[in-house]
């Protein structure tokens, strides 16, 4: 299967800033910063540069999985109501 | 171990490198790293990059969003048949 199916494209889109993109972000960004730590730079002021485009490539990863992750679910729950839709009896209240 | 390296480092070892150990980080073959003088080149090349992955991120956000809406407009004329 395609990444981001057509259909996917139904769903309403996530949020720029999500869950997902500011976590990656932050991971990103974290990363440069390590990066500065190992090879004895000032941690904060060094390479900005590098953590700009770190925490952008985790902000742009993070976007694209929370799409996938969002379609998959929704999948998923399509697949489930059309089971209980095709056997109703199974999914009577407890009681009736 | 880290001690070593840093000396090596400041010694500025250069070690007439073939080609093949150009991507290894042995202490026999790198160079010594300065980093007072910014490498313009690749400082360049990451701000470009990271301009242009903002640039797509946000016009595919915007894309998704006039996707979305015009399907579920489709849909509603669908179901209620213009009327």
């Amino acid at each position: 299967m395609a990444f981001l199916p057509d259909e996917s494209r139904s769903l309403p889109p996530p949020p720029l800033l999500n869950k997902g993109s500011v976590w990656l972000g932050l991971v990103g960004w974290l990363s440069a910063l390590a990066d500065n730590a190992f090879n004895q730079r000032p941690v904060l002021r060094a390479g900005v540069h590098r953590q700009i485009l770190f925490a952008t490539v985790g902000c742009f990863i993070g976007y694209q999985l929370v799409k996938r992750t969002e379609y998959m679910h929704a999948k998923v729950d399509r697949e489930l109501f059309e089971y209980m839709r095709h056997h109703p009896v199974d999914f009577h209240r407890a009681g009736t | 171990m880290a001690a070593g390296l840093r000396a090596v480092r400041r010694w500025g070892l250069v070690a007439a490198a073939p080609p093949g150990l150009a991507f290894t980080r042995s202490a026999f073959v790198v160079k010594k790293a300065n980093n007072a003088q910014p490498n313009w080149l690749g400082v360049g090349l990451a701000f470009t990059t990271s301009v242009v992955l903002w640039a797509s991120l946000i016009t595919q956000h915007n894309e998704d969003v006039m996707e979305y809406e015009r399907r579920k407009q489709a849909r509603e004329h669908k179901c209620t048949r213009c009327s």
